[in-house]
């Protein structure tokens, strides 16, 4: 059975930029989209997906496989991106990314495929159906891990602290997860419209183990994630710091939830993604 | 390459013209509120998208954002109608009704309180997908007792749905579509009749009533209708509670054949209430109800769903069609 590919930090890195280069090829052609998250969370998902988690492409409603659970469901092109890549289909189809007619939605629906684990889009509910998977695989006593990407301004929703609330009073430490700290929301800077801190302070009260990295920095995702593997007894949190745009020197740190995305930018990224992978 | 990127934030996710759309909606409420300072506005993080920037922008005292938390909005507004506000509150038609059905139904419903629920994004006419389509918010809001419930059929009624909703004395369900495009000139804004529908068109043969951007759909269809010698009559039903009884029983007689055109799924919306209607009255006639039949779609461009999902003006016409057959 096919788990986890190991590879060197410099192989992550390559993959992270393979993911951050399709993204941007995939958003070029509607010049809007979530470009900046998907750049910011493409380390991530290069973690999560080739690092940490056990899955077999060849095989998606593989039984033991670990689920990851997209919540912020319009982060799409890093997340089709991801799974074209893993190889549970061919990145060819990527080219259909939101056009009429295509399972590729601009919000990941699970039309798609199983790998979809959820539908999400709707905010602040796919912890809840998480949770639900890892109660249900302790008590059928199934090794998978449950892992849950969520966005910084989806924790406003009150569903959010009903599950967390639920997985800390009950130690269901299979439970990971793992928000996006990008600090952007669809208005703007998260403090502009309602504060999440102390975040860690809200989680580690809720029963959660809780960690802090840059999440940008793939090691420190992968030590982090290794970290809440071997966490008996209660659930993870990590806090993944993000910076929106990254690795695109032109789009770095703009805090935009939705980008326009002319031709010239679109070029002038796609150019430098291209030459880091050559180097 | 600098000038390009000052310029890259994007305004929201429906407007894709990367122009300023019109704000028919949101500058009627904001007359309104000038008008009456008892109107208080909430968001839940999709300001400029619900047409409430300016609200927020000029009177910032009387707007709350309250995050991406739609039940608890609900709540909210219930608090303040209780302490003698008006609000107004806003997100997704999915999100602002089918997250927060219980809520609605005890906090503003059942106190009969004046909260004013405002929805964009109506039925499937969005890229976003299932999770922002709502296909089942007309049928479920219809339900509640008290309440109102708006669909108007364009921008250009926006202003007079605002009027209305202030009408009633009680919770009232707006649910509206932004235009996709700008237009040249601006919206001249038409008046509405409380609980009154439009004949948008008059016709002998057959009636069409629908709501929404169905309406348009609709007045297609008369016109494709018309070259082969069927002459339909349309009405915009603007007003699905209290449901104007009166003219669809007057049309029934006088078309003898009825079609309804929704942006819903035909199971509880517009076709639904029709229907109720017709029964109770004991009428028997050709009927058929347009719209999403009881299933789930996916996003796109409005002209695409429309037509994969038999909602566009030929699939009306079809409808018509087949019942100008039953009735000879």
């Amino acid at each position: 059975m096919s788990v986890s590919v190991n590879h060197n930090l410099k192989e992550y890195e390559q993959i992270a930029t393979r993911l951050r280069l399709h993204v941007v090829n995939m958003v070029a052609p509607s010049g809007q989209g979530y470009v900046q998250q998907g750049l910011g969370a493409a380390d991530i998902f290069t973690a999560l997906y080739f690092g940490e988690a056990n899955m077999d492409p060849a095989n998606p409603t593989w039984e033991d496989r670990d689920r990851i659970f997209l919540t912020t469901a319009h982060n799409t092109a890093i997340f089709y991106a991801t799974l074209g890549e893993r190889g549970f289909f061919d990145t060819d189809l990527l080219t259909t990314y939101v056009q009429d007619g295509s399972p590729f939605e601009i919000n990941s629906c699970e039309r798609l495929g199983a790998f979809v684990e959820a539908t999400c889009g709707s905010l602040g509910q796919g912890l809840s159906v998480a949770l639900g998977c890892a109660m249900a695989a302790k008590r059928q006593g199934r090794n998978s891990r449950y892992y849950v990407i969520l966005g910084d301004g989806e924790m406003q929703e009150g569903q959010i602290w009903e599950a967390a609330m639920l997985a800390g009073a009950k130690g269901i430490d299979n439970l990971c997860l793992i928000v996006d700290y990008n600090f952007v929301q669809s208005e703007g800077p998260m403090d502009l419209v309602m504060s999440l801190e102390p975040l860690n302070d809200k989680m580690q009260s809720f029963g959660f183990h809780v960690q802090e990295v840059d999440g940008n920095d793939i090691g420190a995702l992968l030590n982090a994630l290794a970290t809440a593997r071997t966490t008996n007894g209660k659930p993870s949190f990590i806090k993944a710091n993000t910076t929106m745009g990254k690795g695109v020197s032109s789009l770095e740190g703009l805090m935009f939830h939705q980008l326009r995305f002319p031709k010239a930018v679109a070029d002038s990224a796609r150019a430098e993604l291209e030459a880091k992978l050559a180097s | 390459m600098s000038e390009t990127l000052s310029k890259l934030e994007a305004a929201d996710f429906i407007n894709r013209s990367f122009q300023p759309l019109p704000r028919s909606y949101g500058d009627a409420l904001m007359d309104a509120a000038l008008e009456d300072p008892r109107i208080v506005c909430l968001s839940a993080d999709l300001t400029p998208p619900t047409e409430t920037d300016r609200f927020r922008d000029e009177l910032p005292d009387r707007f709350h954002n309250v995050g991406i938390a739609e039940a608890n909005m609900i709540g909210i507004a219930g608090g303040m109608a209780r302490s003698g506000e008006i609000p107004f509150v806003h997100s997704f038609c999915a999100f602002v009704t089918k997250r927060c059905f219980d809520q609605i139904t005890m906090q503003a419903a059942y106190p009969n309180l004046p909260v004013k629920i405002v929805g964009f994004l109506p039925g499937v006419a969005t890229l976003l997908g299932v999770s922002h389509q709502a296909i089942e918010d007309v049928a479920m809001v219809r339900s509640v007792p008290n309440m109102m419930v708006l669909e108007p059929s364009g921008p250009q009624y926006h202003a007079a749905a605002v009027q209305l909703a202030l009408q009633h004395d009680g919770p009232v369900y707006l649910r509206m579509k932004r235009p996709e495009k700008i237009s040249q000139a601006p919206i001249e804004q038409r008046p509405l009749a409380y609980g009154k529908g439009v004949l948008r068109r008059d016709g002998n043969d057959i009636t069409i009533i629908a709501a929404g951007l169905e309406v348009d759909e609709a007045l297609a269809a008369a016109e494709l209708l018309s070259k082969e010698g069927i002459d339909p009559a349309v009405v915009d039903m603007h007003t699905i509670k209290p449901l104007d009884r009166d003219l669809i029983l007057e049309r029934a007689s006088t078309t003898g054949a009825i079609v309804t055109a929704e942006n819903h799924t035909v199971i509880g919306g517009l076709g639904s209430a029709v229907a109720e209607v017709l029964a109770d009255a004991g009428m028997g006639l050709p009927f058929k109800r347009v719209g999403v039949q009881d299933h789930y779609c996916e996003g796109g461009t409005t002209s695409y769903l429309l037509e994969k999902f038999d909602l566009d003006s030929a699939a009306i016409a079809q409808a018509c069609r087949d019942l100008m057959h039953r009735k000879s």
